[in-house]
Formats: structure tokens, C-alpha cells, sequence
């Protein structure tokens, strides 16, 4: 049953894709390719929740062989658990909503069945990466999404921003994955398998076998595999192609750069949890924590709607990796389930008002909204085709929040829906699912840094909090420049409107999945437990057995999962005897102080964003003046894309020019040397052999010389036939020579 | 028979050709699926539970130095065959409509070439193994020189002097072998016979000195064909002139011809020599590898440095033979099938790339990467294709070239832990140059000088389309290919682990 669920799953967005693949081979297009891929996702989607009824508490794998050789086979195989099942329900819902949001947002598009094709040919990888119970197969899919991303990013390939930046996301991320390659290498040749789970898995395997003296090699394969996720999931230092891939299609940095693919990388991380050690860990824990906030800082000073989200996202991110570093895993992808929701409404928000902006670009007036968007999104943006976005200067003016504001009474639906995600990102306590998603990673950190027991650790959990701040600040920043005050581009005012129904109908269900109601999702959350890490000296919040907390979850609780991420702390310090006193003075009360402390912060982020951006009693231009070069440095991004562009990919391009023409020069120089040297030599004694071979080479030999020089001569096509006989009959009585003989 | 029938029938073919009238088109064309035909046949009736050679035949050919006509296939060889046999009736089609001047005279060399290559993944005598050898050249040679482009005859001449060096040096290597194979009268070119006396103790054969000489000339040979740094130089010249099916023919099979020497001769049968350029001590144990990094790494900047697109398809072949000689170069089962699949499916992925260039080059008559641009909007399909093979060729998993490449890899680690770290580089810049070339060839905005260039026409789709299934069915199911050669690289890898 599970198998062919997950199987039905798998392949219905895969059948749309290759409809499309063999139709446009002979140049044909199914004329309902959006029904078509709509309607595979709605049907995975089904298949997504009756699956979720199937979850037991012992996980299941179910394998085949896919490469066989002589003494270690590849298998390629479905791993279902309770992760597996809530990731399937995620990637399935958002990408079903982002199916219908496309179906409005990129009508007329001239290439409108290739992007449902495209958005098909996607879920299926990420699909396949969450099912897969092995390396190879999340590396697989991983590569494919990674694929599917470049195809979409550069949808709209006319663009040369768009050109750039699918490139880059390309590259960037297969520098990552590069490293994550090389940890699978080091996994394999150490165990001889790829298979994560079962008794011939790494994780047992690794478990068995591996001794203290191991820890070094595995905490290099660890944060090699981590690697991929710091390029999937857009950390530091490989985060930058994330704001450039928002040269995409609106709903695709929702689907892909948002909800699904960049958390890949978090997914990931989470399933390594078993063979992470004490310094994977930390390195893990502080990049995602330099991730938060340096990302929240660059978000501050954006002007483009779709960057702040893309940044804010990156920063989320961030923050997931830090609870999995810290052994928060319940509440790691407990962050990245809400996050889903809430930042790909968040997305599919600004696509609603750049859709409605766009209508204006594109007629003139407003009543024409749906069906004649004649002249394409292809073209959209066309007008600054060159922006500079490496720098972020030239911002397309349908996303420059510059040219917004009042937009509340517009586009009341965009905007209520907006502003309960914007509230769920904030932390704003009890009512929306961000609340306890992030009030658990803090709380895990906390918790975490009290237990390393070694004071500089808490900076990770002053980091948090500090991205936590500047989130709520950031992001109730877009939201008054946005929809509050007075239009600040009256003409572009006048002409937007509310999108369609098929636009807000996918973001009233986002709405209403960004309350806590998402927790019921995670209903039998008493199986989602943090695999032992057997690697860690100190094992934190390392293993819930079953049977002693089996019952928390399991009754339909609409908290479920803070109680299972407060069952995870509390098993951290019944495992941890040695840590016990200080684990006992710290469990309970890191909870509270890391709950009133980010409601603190998220109403101080709020409260200042309200006083620069609403009230001004606070001049943002004053403020800008005043640290200025803060304030540059954000603005620069911290001067990332200037270094990689200006020094790596230079250098890059620069050695690839100094080996072509070594190449050229000095090799190639070489070998026409001795043929020159090498005739001469032979011209001399051309006469003392009577060979019609060496003849003929050494005649060759001068021709070619001498046409390089520039005398060529051509040999008589009428010539060849005779040639040809030569050849053949020399052959014949070479053979018949050697019979004699 | 069956064998011989595959390998002779080109030459019939040949024949025919030259002496019937120029309007027997249709058999010229018909002639190469014969091979394919039996190909296919091979390919299903071929007994993949046996290492051992099957349809052998066996007859004395020259009695005198003992040389006899020894043919039959083991998996290497019957999936070699199954490519070249492939890629025939490809390179016809695509020649269909692209060779203008003596078609007859084209075809006729074609078909020669046919059995060289045919006869050479057959052969089981060393003596036959190296006429074949031998036989591919003089129609190479011609085919470049001759309906290549502006300067065919000194690309046509660097590869033919070039490949003959380095078969000269195979020459003196194969007369040592067979002069130490003996006493007068006993000695032999047999390459089962010869891979038996090679390990057997104490006899002229096993001895590590004489077998690293011998393994170092007949690896020059094969290192000219593959190639191998710094014998590659030919490569770039003999594609960019080549026309597009003999650059096809070039990139698919004649370079496999160098790798399956390799394996065929220097492992098989000088495992102490390659023991001693693999064994990971020292520089020498660590030689093989390294040259493995170099094509790969050397390869792929070169690559990202063309602006001419098929130099730059060339170069990704050096770099991509890189991977074969790395797989090789670690002997365990995982690396050498790794080499094996990197052979076949580079052999289908850069026939792909070639025929791809064709295409633009057909209708732009020019090949410079920066003098395109946007053209993703004006020929879809052929763009689909291409970024299809690129991603192919880059190493995309769920096609085929990954499988190749991450066996290689992998196998390789186990030996040469640092050299493979850097051969990783390889991976990244092969991503580079694909990408950058798919962004100045099809995306921006459409070069107006290319507003009506037409869209890839039937013809050419259908030499495409048969590589791209290829591709994608190797890519999600790469036991087809490896079930034709797990039993004999398993016997493989027992022979040189047991030195």
C-alpha cells in the first residue's frame, strides 16, 4: 500500500512532465498542460494525506537494486516515516496552490504549458529527494530540483538578469554539492554503502563500528554533506544566488526558493542527525546562526518586495540549521513546515501585488486583469533588462516598494493575507504557527547553549534572537510601506487591484495553514523523534524512546508538537546524567526566558518598524545618515557578489585563458616542433629506403608544414577511388604475403 | 560467424559501393544496419553470466608467426561493439544531406572505417588486434583530409602521424611481447594465451621490468588515442576540421578505441606493470591517476576558455576521458565500471554534442559561441535537445553520464584520496562551460541576425533521438549496460588483485 501510494505519488507529476518532453519533441503542445499538471499534483496531494494515515511508529524502507556490480551494490529505495510523510504533505500542498496561483498569475505567458511542465518535472524531484533512503538518491533528486530551479529562474531566459542569475544558482550550488560529494565519498569508501538506514546503513554501520578515533574523519564527511545543504539552502557563503533567483516567476521563488528546494538542505541536514558530532554540530549551529542574522541585516535596507522575502528567507533558514546544529531536530523541522506556509504566502503575496501592478503596465486600466495579458511576463521586466542587480540599483518598479503604500484597501484579501503571515513570521505569540516554531528553536538553542556549558555559546542564542528582532522589524517594514499610508505612486495606485480568485483562493488556504492549525499536520508527532546521535559526547536532546513518550503525541493535540519538542528537551537531560544539575536549572527555565524574551523582541521589531514606517517619529533617512557605513554595508550585501565576481570568477575565467593557451603554445608547440624536426630527419634518409609508406608520410609531412604556411594543396576528389583500391589491394597481398610465408 | 559477418559487412558494403552506380543511395545507406542489426541481436542473445569470451572463432591465419585469426566478445568488448554498431547508421543519416562532393568515395571509406573499429573491439590475437588498429587511420585520415573544413590536411596529418608514433611504439612493444611469449616456434600473439603466461610464475613474461616497458609502449599508443595529456593536442585540430559525422566517429568510438587497449592489453595483460603505476606509492604508483586528474582537470579549463563551440565540445572530451583513465587507474570493480560506463555513455553523449554543433553549424555556417544568442526562442526544440545533452554531458544525475562519472569517482577514492578530491574541480568547471555556453548560445535576446534560422528538421531528430532515449534510459536504469560486464570486470579485478 505505501509503496504504491508513494509510487502514484512519484509518478503522476512525472507523467505531466513527459507528456509535455514527447509532445514538444515533435513540436507540439498539449493544449491543457496547466489541467494536467494541476491535476497530478492534486492527486499526489490526496495521496500525500492518506499516506500520512499509513505512518507507523517503525519507519519503512523498501528498496531495489539499482547498479549492481561485483562487490557492492547501489540500491535506490523509499524511506517513509513520519518526516518523510509531513514533508510530503508540504511539498505536495504548496506546489498543488502554486499550480492554481500560476494558473492566474501567468496567464498569456507565451511559454505558459512549458512553466507548468517545468513546475511538474520539480515537484517530482523534490518528491523524489524526500522519499529516497539513500545518499545517492537525495543526491539525485537534490541535483534535479537544482536543475529544475535553473529552468525556472530562467523562465523568462530573454532577460539577461534572468540569464545571469540561473547560472548562478546553477554554479553556486554545485560548488556545495562538489563538497557533498566528496562526504559521500568518504562515507563509502569507509562503509561500502550509500544506504542510510537498515542494518547494512551507514547509520548503523557508523553507530557500530566508528570509535572516538573516528570522530575527525567524521566530522569532515559530516560537514562535507553539510556543504550541499549550505548551497541548496542558501547559507554563508554560498547564499547569494537566492536573492538573483528572484529573477524567476513569482511562484516559483515561492514554490522552489521559498517553501520546498531551499529547504532541502535543512531536510538533509536533519537526516544526517545521526552521524553528526560534536563539531559538525557547532560548525552546522554557527552557520546557521551567522546565516540569520547577516541575511536579516541585508533584508533592512531592501527596497525590492520579492529581495526583503528572499533575504528573510535565507535568514529562516539560517535559523532552521542552527536548531538541527543545536540537536533541536523536532523543532528544526518543526520551523520548516511553518516557514513553508507562511513564507510561500508571503510570496505569493507580492506576486498578487506585482500581478496587480503588472496589469497596469501592461493596459493602462485595471478591469482587464485575467484574460489578455497579451504582451507576456516574458516581457515585463524588459524595460530593465540590465539592471544592475548585482549591485541591487535598479529595482523593476512593479517591486519597489518605493512605489507603494495604501495598497490595504485595494487588495483587502493580499493584505490580510499578507499580514497573517507577517505576523507568523514575526513570532507573534500563540495565534500563528511562527510563534511556536520559532519559540521552540530558541528554546532548543538556549537550552543547547547551556549545555555545552561554555559561556561563548550563547552568542549563537543571542544571534537568534537578534535575526528574530530584525525579522519582525523587516518584515512589518514591507508591510507598512506596502499597504498603510498614502500611495506613493498615484498613477500606479490608481490601477492596481485585486487579483482573481485563482490567485486568492491559494492564499486564503496559505492564510489559514499559517495558524497554529499546521500543527495538526504533526499529530503523530510522538514519532517524530531526533534519531540518537551516538557520535555526540554529549548526547542533548538525544533519544525519546517510544513507549515512554509514545503517548504524548499521539492523542490529536493542536499543540502537538511543542509537546513533543518539550518531551525532546526534557529526555535531553534524563539521558545526560553528568550535565544533570545544570541541565535541570537550565531545561525548564530556558523554555520561559526563551519564549517572554523573543515575544520581547518581536514587540520591540514591531513597535520600531511601526515608529520609523507608520507613525515617522522616526526618520529612517536620519538613521541612514547617521551610520552610514553600516548602512553600506548592508546596502552592498556585505560585498559578497563584488568578491566572488570580482576575484573568484575572474580569476576563474583568467586560468581557464592561461591553460587554453599553454595549450596552444607550448604543447601544440611541441608536438609541430618534432613533426618539423622529425621530417627533416627523415628527409634525409628518404632515399635510402625504398618505402612507399615512410615516402608518402614524409611528402605529407612537407605539404603540411608548407600549408601552414598558407600553400594548400587539394587532393582530387577523382583520386580517392584509386586511392581506396590501393589501399584495399595492399591489404589483399599483404595477407596473401603472409600466408605464403 | 556471426562476429565475423558484423565485422565484414561494412567491407562488403564497401565494395559494393564502390563498384555500383551513384544512385544505389539507399543500400549505401542500408549496409550499415546490418551491423546494427546483428547488434541487437548481440545484444539480446549475449550470455551475461559468464565472464569468459563468447561467439569466438578461431583459425589459423599466418602460420608462420604463429598468428591466427581470433576474434570473440567478452562485455567490454560486446558493449563497445553495440556503440559503434550505434552510432553507423547515425553518422550516415547525418552525413545524408551534409556531404556534398563523392558521396560514393565518402561512404565507401566510411564503411572501411566501420570494420576497423568492428574488428578491433573483436580481436583476440594481438597481431589482428593491431592491423585493426591500423585500419581505422588511412580512412580517417582521408575522411578528415578530404571533406574536412579549411584546414583539413594539417588536421588530417597531425592525427594520422600522431596516431601512427604512437602505434609504432605499440609495434615494438607487441614484437617484445611476442618474442619473450616463447621458445621459437612456441611463441604467440594470442591475448588469452599471452594473458596466461603473464602470470604465470617465472616465466619471461612476468617479470616487472620487462612489463613496465611493455606497458609503457603500448600505453603511448593508446594514450595518443584516448587522449591523454600531453598527447592530446591532435584532438581539438582533427574535430574542428572533421566533418560532423567523422567528428562523431572520432569522439564516440576511436578515442574508446585507446581506452579499451588500456584495459584489453595494459591490465589484462601487464598487471604488474599497471601494478606498478597504480599502486599509490610514490609518483609512479600515482602516475595513472594523475594523469587522470590532469585530462580532467587540463580539459575542462581549456574548455571554458573556447569561444569556437566545437573546440570547446572537443576539449569536454579530454576532459571527460579523464574520468576513464581515473576509474582504471583505481582497479576495483566500482572504478573500473565506472571507466566502462564513462566510455559508452560518453560515446552517446559527445555523438550528441557533435551532431548538436552540426545542426547550428549547418544553418549559421559559422561556429563562434559570442556570434549567437537568444536563439532558445527561435528553435526550442533543438535548444530542449541541447540543454538535455549538456546536462548529460555536465554529469546531471537521472542521465547517464553521472552514473559514469560518480562510479569513477567513487572507485577512485578509495586509492587516491587527494587526486580525486581535485578531479572534483573537473565537476564544477564542466558545469561552467556548458552553462555559460548555453547562456550566449540560446538565452538573452534573439541575435537579429538569426530571426528566421529554421528549426532541426526530421532528419536530425532522428539521429538525435535514438542517443537522447539512450541517455536518459542508462541514466535511471545503468544495470542494462553493466549486466553486459559485471561478470568480466569482476574476473578483471580478481586477476589484478591477485598480484
Amino acid at each position: 500500500m505505501t509503496v504504491s501510494l508513494i509510487s502514484l505519488i512519484l509518478l503522476c507529476p512525472l507523467a505531466a512532465f513527459a507528456v509535455f518532453g514527447l509532445l514538444g519533441l515533435a513540436n507540439r503542445r498539449f493544449p491543457r498542460q496547466d489541467y494536467l499538471s494541476t491535476a497530478a499534483m492534486l492527486i499526489a496531494l490526496a495521496c500525500s494525506f492518506l499516506l500520512l494515515r499509513e505512518v507507523v511508529p517503525e519507519p519503512e524502507t523498501h528498496t531495489v537494486n539499482w547498479v549492481s556490480l561485483g562487490s557492492v551494490t547501489f540500491s535506490m529505495g523509499f524511506y517513509l516515516d513520519s518526516v518523510t510523510a509531513i514533508m510530503l504533505i508540504v511539498v505536495t500542498l504548496v506546489s498543488s496552490l502554486v499550480h492554481i496561483f500560476s494558473m492566474g498569475y501567468m496567464h498569456g505567458d507565451p511559454r505558459y504549458p512549458r512553466f507548468f511542465a517545468y513546475l511538474s518535472l520539480f515537484s517530482f524531484s523534490m518528491l523524489f529527494l524526500v522519499v529516497s533512503d539513500n545518499l545517492l538518491g537525495i543526491y539525485i533528486g537534490w541535483e534535479l530540483v537544482g536543475l529544475c530551479s535553473y529552468l525556472l529562474i530562467g523562465f523568462w531566459f530573454e532577460k539577461d538578469s534572468a540569464a545571469n542569475a540561473c547560472k548562478k544558482a546553477f554554479l553556486t550550488t554545485r560548488v556545495g554539492d562538489v563538497g557533498m560529494f566528496i562526504g559521500m565519498m568518504m562515507l563509502f569508501t569507509k562503509f561500502k554503502t550509500l544506504s542510510l538506514y537498515g542494518e547494512g546503513g551507514i547509520f548503523a554501520l557508523a553507530a557500530s563500528q566508528l570509535t572516538t578515533g573516528d570522530m575527525v574523519w567524521l566530522s569532515i564527511a559530516g560537514v562535507l554533506i553539510f556543504c550541499g545543504a549550505i548551497g541548496k539552502s542558501a547559507q554563508m557563503p554560498l547564499h547569494t544566488w537566492l536573492p538573483d533567483a528572484m529573477e524567476g516567476p513569482t511562484p516559483v521563488s515561492a514554490l522552489i526558493h521559498a517553501a520546498t528546494m531551499v529547504a532541502a538542505g535543512v531536510y538533509l541536514t536533519a537526516r544526517m542527525f545521526p552521524i553528526l558530532t560534536e563539531t559538525s554540530s557547532l560548525v552546522i549551529a554557527y552557520v546557521g546562526g551567522i546565516t540569520a542574522l547577516v541575511a536579516a541585516t541585508i533584508a533592512i535596507v531592501r527596497f525590492d518586495i520579492k529581495r526583503v522575502l528572499a533575504y528573510s528567507t535565507i535568514s529562516q533558514l539560517g535559523y532552521m540549521m542552527l536548531a538541527i546544529g543545536a540537536g533541536s531536530y523536532v523543532a528544526g523541522l518543526f520551523h520548516l513546515t511553518t516557514h513553508a506556509f507562511f513564507k510561500a504566502l508571503l510570496f505569493l503575496g507580492s506576486g498578487s501585488v506585482i500581478h496587480a501592478f503588472h496589469a497596469m503596465h501592461a493596459h493602462g486600466h485595471d478591469d482587464e486583469h485575467e484574460h489578455d495579458d497579451s504582451d507576456a511576463h516574458g516581457h515585463e521586466h524588459n524595460e530593465d533588462s540590465d539592471s544592475g542587480h548585482v549591485l541591487g540599483s535598479e529595482i523593476p518598479p512593479d517591486q519597489d516598494m518605493r512605489n507603494m503604500g495604501g495598497l490595504r484597501h485595494k487588495m483587502p484579501i493580499t493584505f490580510i493575507t499578507m499580514l497573517i503571515a507577517t505576523l507568523s513570521i514575526s513570532g507573534v505569540p500563540f495565534i500563528f504557527s511562527g510563534f511556536w516554531s520559532k519559540d521552540a528553536i530558541l528554546a532548543g538553542v538556549l537550552g543547547r547553549a547551556m549545555e555545552w556549558n561554555s559561556v561563548h555559546h550563547y552568542i549563537l542564542f543571542i544571534m537568534a534572537l537578534s535575526a528574530a528582532g530584525i525579522t519582525a522589524f523587516y518584515m512589518f517594514r514591507l508591510i507598512f510601506m506596502t499597504f498603510f499610508g498614502e500611495p506613493r505612486n498615484q498613477e500606479m495606485h490608481d490601477m492596481a487591484h485585486e487579483s482573481p480568485l485563482s490567485m486568492t483562493v491559494p492564499l486564503l488556504i496559505l492564510a489559514v495553514l499559517s495558524l497554529p492549525v499546521v500543527n495538526t499536520l504533526w499529530f503523530n508527532a510522538a514519532y517524530v523523534k531526533p534519531p540518537p546521535q551516538p557520535h555526540l559526547h554529549a548526547p542533548a536532546h538525544a533519544y525519546i524512546a517510544p513507549d515512554t513518550k509514545g503517548g504524548t503525541g499521539l492523542a490529536f493535540s493542536l499543540f502537538g508538537v511543542s509537546e513533543a519538542v518539550a518531551a525532546e528537551e526534557n529526555a535531553g537531560h534524563d539521558t545526560h546524567g553528568t550535565h544533570a544539575d545544570d541541565g535541570h536549572h537550565g531545561h525548564g527555565p530556558a523554555h520561559t526566558i526563551a519564549m517572554v524574551l523573543s515575544i520581547c523582541v518581536a514587540g520591540l521589531g514591531i513597535f520600531l518598524s511601526w515608529l520609523f514606517y507608520h507613525r515617522r517619529t522616526l526618520s529612517a533617512e536620519s538613521v541612514t545618515t547617521t551610520f552610514r557605513p553600516i548602512y553600506d554595508l548592508f546596502w552592498h550585501k556585505y560585498y559578497f557578489d563584488e568578491f566572488y565576481d570580482g576575484v573568484l570568477v575572474a580569476l576563474t575565467v583568467w586560468k581557464a585563458r592561461l591553460f587554453a593557451q599553454f595549450d596552444g603554445t607550448v604543447v601544440d608547440g611541441i608536438v609541430n616542433g618534432v613533426g618539423v624536426v622529425t621530417r627533416d630527419i627523415l628527409a634525409a634518409f628518404t632515399g635510402a629506403f625504398d618505402n612507399r609508406v615512410v615516402d608518402g608520410i614524409v611528402n605529407r609531412v612537407a605539404q603540411v608544414t608548407w600549408a601552414v604556411g598558407g600553400r594548400i594543396r587539394r587532393i582530387q576528389t577523382g583520386a580517392i577511388q584509386t586511392y581506396l583500391f590501393v589501399v584495399l589491394a595492399g591489404i589483399v597481398l599483404l595477407i596473401l604475403i603472409f600466408r605464403a610465408l | 560467424m556471426l562476429l565475423s559477418l558484423m565485422i565484414f559487412i561494412p567491407l562488403l558494403g564497401m565494395i559494393a559501393v564502390l563498384l555500383l552506380p551513384r544512385e544505389s543511395e539507399e543500400l549505401i545507406k542500408r549496409v550499415t544496419l546490418i551491423p546494427l542489426a546483428l547488434a541487437v541481436y548481440l545484444f539480446i542473445s549475449y550470455d551475461r553470466s559468464t565472464a569468459g569470451t563468447q561467439y569466438v572463432v578461431n583459425a589459423p591465419w599466418i602460420d608462420a608467426f604463429n598468428i591466427q585469426y581470433h576474434i570473440g566478445i567478452d562485455g567490454l568488448s560486446v558493449t563497445l561493439l553495440l556503440l559503434t554498431a550505434l552510432l553507423g547508421p547515425i553518422c550516415v543519416i547525418a552525413s545524408w544531406r551534409n556531404i556534398e562532393k563523392g558521396i560514393k568515395a565518402y561512404m565507401a571509406l566510411f564503411l572501411l572505417l566501420e570494420t576497423g573499429m568492428l574488428g578491433f573491439f573483436a580481436a583476440l590475437d594481438l597481431f589482428l588486434f593491431y592491423v585493426f588498429f591500423e585500419l581505422t587511420l588511412l580512412p580517417m585520415y582521408f575522411l578528415i583530409g578530404i571533406w574536412g573544413g579549411p584546414r583539413r590536411e594539417y588536421a588530417a596529418i597531425k592525427f594520422f602521424l600522431y596516431t601512427l608514433f604512437g602505434s609504432v611504439l605499440m609495434l615494438v612493444a607487441m614484437i617484445a611481447v611476442y618474442l619473450n611469449s616463447g621458445d621459437p616456434g612456441a611463441r604467440t600473439f594470442d591475448i588469452p594465451t599471452l594473458i596466461a603466461l603473464a602470470s604465470t610464475e617465472g616465466h619471461a613474461l612476468n617479470n616487472l621490468n620487462f612489463q613496465i616497458w611493455v606497458f609503457l609502449g603500448f600505453f603511448i599508443g593508446f594514450a595518443v588515442k584516448v587522449p591523454i595529456f600531453p598527447f592530446h593536442t591532435w584532438l581539438p585540430d582533427a574535430h574542428v576540421e572533421a566533418p560532423t559525422a567523422i567528428s562523431v566517429i572520432l569522439a564516440g568510438i576511436l578515442l574508446k578505441m585507446g581506452t579499451y587497449g588500456l584495459v584489453r592489453v595494459n591490465m589484462a595483460m601487464f598487471p604488474l606493470g599497471l601494478d606498478h603505476f597504480t599502486n599509490g606509492i610514490g609518483f609512479w604508483g600515482n602516475s595513472l591517476a594523475l594523469l587522470g586528474f590532469i585530462n580532467i582537470v587540463y580539459g575542462s579549463f581549456c574548455a571554458l576558455a573556447q569561444t569556437d563551440f566545437k573546440k570547446l565540445v572537443a576539449y569536454s572530451s579530454i576532459g571527460h576521458m579523464g574520468f576513464v583513465i581515473l576509474g582504471l587507474a583505481a582497479r576495483n570493480d566500482t572504478g573500473i565500471t565506472g571507466a566502462i560506463l564513462q566510455m559508452f555513455n560518453h560515446g552517446v553523449i559527445s555523438a550528441m554534442l557533435f551532431l548538436l554543433v552540426g545542426v547550428l553549424y549547418d544553418r549559421a555556417h559559422h561556429r563562434e559561441i559570442n556570434g549567437f544568442g537568444g536563439l532558445g526562442t527561435r528553435m526550442p526544440v533543438y535548444t530542449g535537445i541541447t540543454t538535455l545533452a549538456f546536462m548529460a554531458s555536465l554529469g546531471l544525475p537521472g542521465l547517464s553520464g553521472f552514473v559514469g562519472e560518480a562510479l569513477s569517482l567513487l572507485g577512485a577514492y578509495d586509492e587516491f584520496k587527494w587526486l580525486t578530491i581535485l578531479s572534483t574541480i573537473g565537476i564544477v568547471v564542466g558545469a561552467a562551460y556548458f552553462l555559460w555556453t548555453l547562456q550566449r548560445v540560446f538565452l538573452g535576446n534573439l541575435n537579429p541576425k538569426y530571426e528566421d534560422l529554421p528549426e532541426i528538421n526530421g532528419r536530425e531528430i532522428l539521429t538525435l533521438v535514438p542517443l537522447a532515449i539512450l541517455t536518459i534510459l542508462l541514466g535511471v536504469w545503468p544495470n542494462l549496460a553493466i549486466d553486459m560486464f559485471r561478470e568480466s570486470v569482476t574476473n578483471l579485478v580478481n586477476v589484478l588483485q591477485a598480484i
